[in-house]
């Protein structure tokens, strides 16, 4: 048996990075706890919830997550609860743990977005592999958001002027082009056009592009 | 004191015709040889007296006039028209001692055919009907008793009822004796054998027959056969046990998504628990803390793992009906066992108010809980197929006035109009598109077959409630 992805995370939480955490969400006490001695003996935090308002009115880790579900729950279904996550801007990687015979359902889920779908009983190795992918998924999602807000932060830093600039040198236009748009001389656009290379840390062009698509600017249309 | 109240023809009757006419015949030679013949004449009573055991009523009155006139006759051939103021007394005397005699037996022979045409009727009627005396001998027997039975009058007469066929009584013979004496009567169901060895069921009925003074002097006793009633009855429930086992295994069927779910828990549970603990003990440090409550945790799920299999295993046996002490607050929890997943699927909640103590009940474990699984699934049905918000099943169970345990499950569905009601509980009778309707009739069968009743309580607006209540038995009649 690979014991693998267990060891790595449990590494990564000896090196004093925030160890990732398993939110578990399954009405059986018994399986819950049995679910938490698997995670933990991995390394892995584990947050355990009886059910979906519970895990909904309790703190949220900030490290990497993931969420195991149920997908029969009392109260508020896996399903539903799903749809109400999304719907509260909360993307945490979803494992569905599902009984037999649940087929539509677990179809439902993945149209909806869950990472892996487990069919109880599963083996320790299936659900860790699943939890480990989903972290992982959660790690790059996470980085692409702090890397997306250092952006927006940079951008915050342009002057109106040097934004509009940006939008139409993202789009490939040339200079003197740029200035017959913004009926400037072509002199100013390129001052403005090495001011912002500079403030947004772009050393290429090609780097430029790459931020103003992540950040979603395009020139306005006339 | 014997007295048959069925006399029958016997030999002697006939002969008793010839006799009379004889005796006649003599006395009126003797009458009329002899001088003293007026003393004679007086023995024409006899004739009468004769004549009632062979004679009808015409009969007797014709042998009578006959004596007179043959009394008159002799007392002309004797003393002529001039007899002694003594001689005529005495024939006088004589022909008033014939007719007192012949109205004597003209009465008394109208009473006892009365009588006998009275016994004649208790000979008519299919029952065993039995006199016996204080001290259980047999006096009389009537024709049905014979013919269910087995033996006759004569064989019976003088013998002890109990031991001539072997009753076996519902209670002890010294209460039942008390209750007699008590109120005159008892009622009950017996067990005899017959003549031929085999066994009957009757359904027996005693009454106390006593004196001016109160003393009692004996006990009619009336027996109905009911055995092929019995075994009709015993048929009936067969076949609705069988019924009950077919549309329990419908229902475990409906159940089976949620079945599956309550076996697969517990195993998804045993194999994490068990890598769980390997892993435990694969590292550098074992921890032995953490296997342990793995392992604990392993075990809980086996249990409960074979305790879910024992339901549905208990539920889909075909077993014959075996009625027990039961106590029912614990049947609606076990029932609650296979039906708690469902609940959670269709996101019900479940509200239980027991009642804080005992509801034992006589009944059949496996029917009872089908009984409730059935109410359950009705009530989660109806909620299912409907929108509204509220859904919740509440069961309630409590004792009410009349020592009855009741138990209620309420739902909040669109309930049950009126109309319905009254067919809810009839075969074949459904609201549902792809029902059956067997659900509630199989319960209905239930609880009837628990002496017991089942109904909707009226609860307009809201949603369904279905009762059933079943006697209750107190604890300590079991001891």
């Amino acid at each position: 048996m690979t014991r693998g992805p267990g060891l790595a995370s449990q590494q990564q939480g000896n090196n004093g990075i925030v160890p990732p955490t398993v939110l578990v969400v399954e009405d059986d006490a018994l399986l819950r706890e049995a679910l938490s001695s698997l995670f933990r003996s991995v390394g892995m935090r584990c947050q355990l919830f009886g059910s979906a308002p519970e895990l909904l009115n309790s703190q949220l880790p900030d490290g990497p997550s993931c969420l195991v579900l149920d997908i029969r729950l009392p109260e508020v279904s896996g399903l539903d609860f799903q749809t109400q996550l999304g719907k509260a801007g909360i993307h945490l990687p979803i494992i569905f743990m599902t009984g037999h015979g649940d087929i539509p359902m677990s179809v439902r889920a993945m149209k909806a977005g869950a990472v892996d779908f487990l069919t109880k009983p599963f083996r320790d190795q299936d659900i860790l592999d699943a939890v480990n992918g989903a972290l992982d998924r959660d790690r790059q999602r996470r980085e692409r958001d702090r890397a997306l807000s250092e952006l927006q932060t940079l951008l915050r830093t342009l002057t109106p002027r040097e934004r509009e600039v940006m939008a139409f040198v993202a789009t490939g236009l040339m200079n003197k082009q740029i200035a017959g748009e913004l009926q400037l001389s072509e002199i100013t656009v390129k001052i403005h056009r090495g001011r912002l290379m500079k403030k947004m840390g772009a050393r290429t062009l090609a780097d430029l592009v790459r931020m103003a698509a992540a950040l979603r600017i395009t020139a306005p249309k006339k | 004191m014997r007295h048959r109240l069925s006399p029958r023809a016997s030999g002697n009757s006939r002969l008793l015709a010839p006799l009379a006419i004889l005796l006649a015949a003599g006395i009126f030679a003797v009458d009329t040889i002899d001088q003293f013949s007026g003393d004679v004449s007086v023995l024409y009573v006899v004739v009468p007296l004769l004549g009632a055991g062979a004679l009808r009523r015409r009969g007797i009155v014709l042998s009578s006039l006959a004596c007179i006139a043959l009394t008159l006759l002799s007392f002309w051939l004797v003393h002529g028209i001039d007899a002694s103021g003594g001689a005529l007394s005495r024939c006088l005397m004589s022909i008033a001692a014939i007719a007192i005699t012949t109205l004597l037996v003209l009465k008394n022979q109208a009473t006892s055919t009365d009588l006998s045409e009275k016994a004649q009727l208790l000979d008519l009627t299919h029952d065993a009907i039995f006199v016996r005396g204080m001290d259980d001998l047999v006096t009389y027997w009537n024709r049905g008793a014979e013919a269910i039975y087995g033996w006759s009058a004569e064989y019976a007469a003088g013998k002890s009822t109990h031991q001539l066929l072997r009753t076996v009584f519902p209670a002890s013979l010294y209460e039942i004796n008390q209750e007699l004496l008590r109120s005159d009567r008892w009622e009950g169901e017996l067990v005899h054998t017959k003549q031929d060895g085999s066994a009957i069921v009757v359904s027996s009925r005693w009454s106390l027959k006593k004196d001016a003074d109160g003393k009692p002097l004996a006990v009619l006793e009336t027996n109905t056969d009911i055995s092929q009633r019995r075994q009709a009855e015993v048929e009936v429930l067969k076949a609705q046990a069988d019924l009950a086992h077919v549309t329990r295994l419908t229902t475990l069927g409906e159940l089976t998504a949620s079945i599956a779910h309550e076996v697969n828990q517990p195993l998804a549970g045993i194999v994490l628990n068990s890598e769980a603990c390997l892993r435990w003990v694969d590292r550098d440090k074992p921890d032995l803390d953490e296997v342990r409550s793995a392992v604990r945790r392993s075990i809980a799920d086996a249990q409960r793992a074979s305790d879910i299999v024992r339901r549905i295993r208990s539920l889909a046996k075909k077993g014959d009906i075996e009625m027990s002490l039961v106590d029912l607050n614990d049947i609606v929890n076990e029932s609650l066992v296979l039906v708690r997943r469902e609940l959670i699927t269709n996101r019900i909640a479940l509200k239980l108010n027991l009642a804080n103590r005992p509801m034992p009940a006589l009944g059949d474990r496996i029917q009872l809980q089908q009984l409730l699984i059935n109410l359950l699934i009705n009530g989660i049905q109806a909620m299912t197929s409907s929108d509204n918000d509220l859904r919740e099943i509440i069961v309630t169970t409590s004792i009410d006035e009349s020592n009855q345990a009741n138990v209620r499950v309420q739902d909040s569905g669109p309930g049950i109009d009126p109309d319905s009601a009254q067919q809810l509980f009839k075969a074949f009778f459904t609201t549902k598109a792809n029902g059956i309707g067997m659900g509630l009739s199989i319960c209905r069968s239930i609880v009837e077959a628990h002496g017991g009743r089942v109904w909707v309580v009226p609860n307009p607006g809201r949603g369904a409630i279905l009762q059933f209540s079943l006697p209750r038995v107190e604890k300590d009649a079991e001891s």
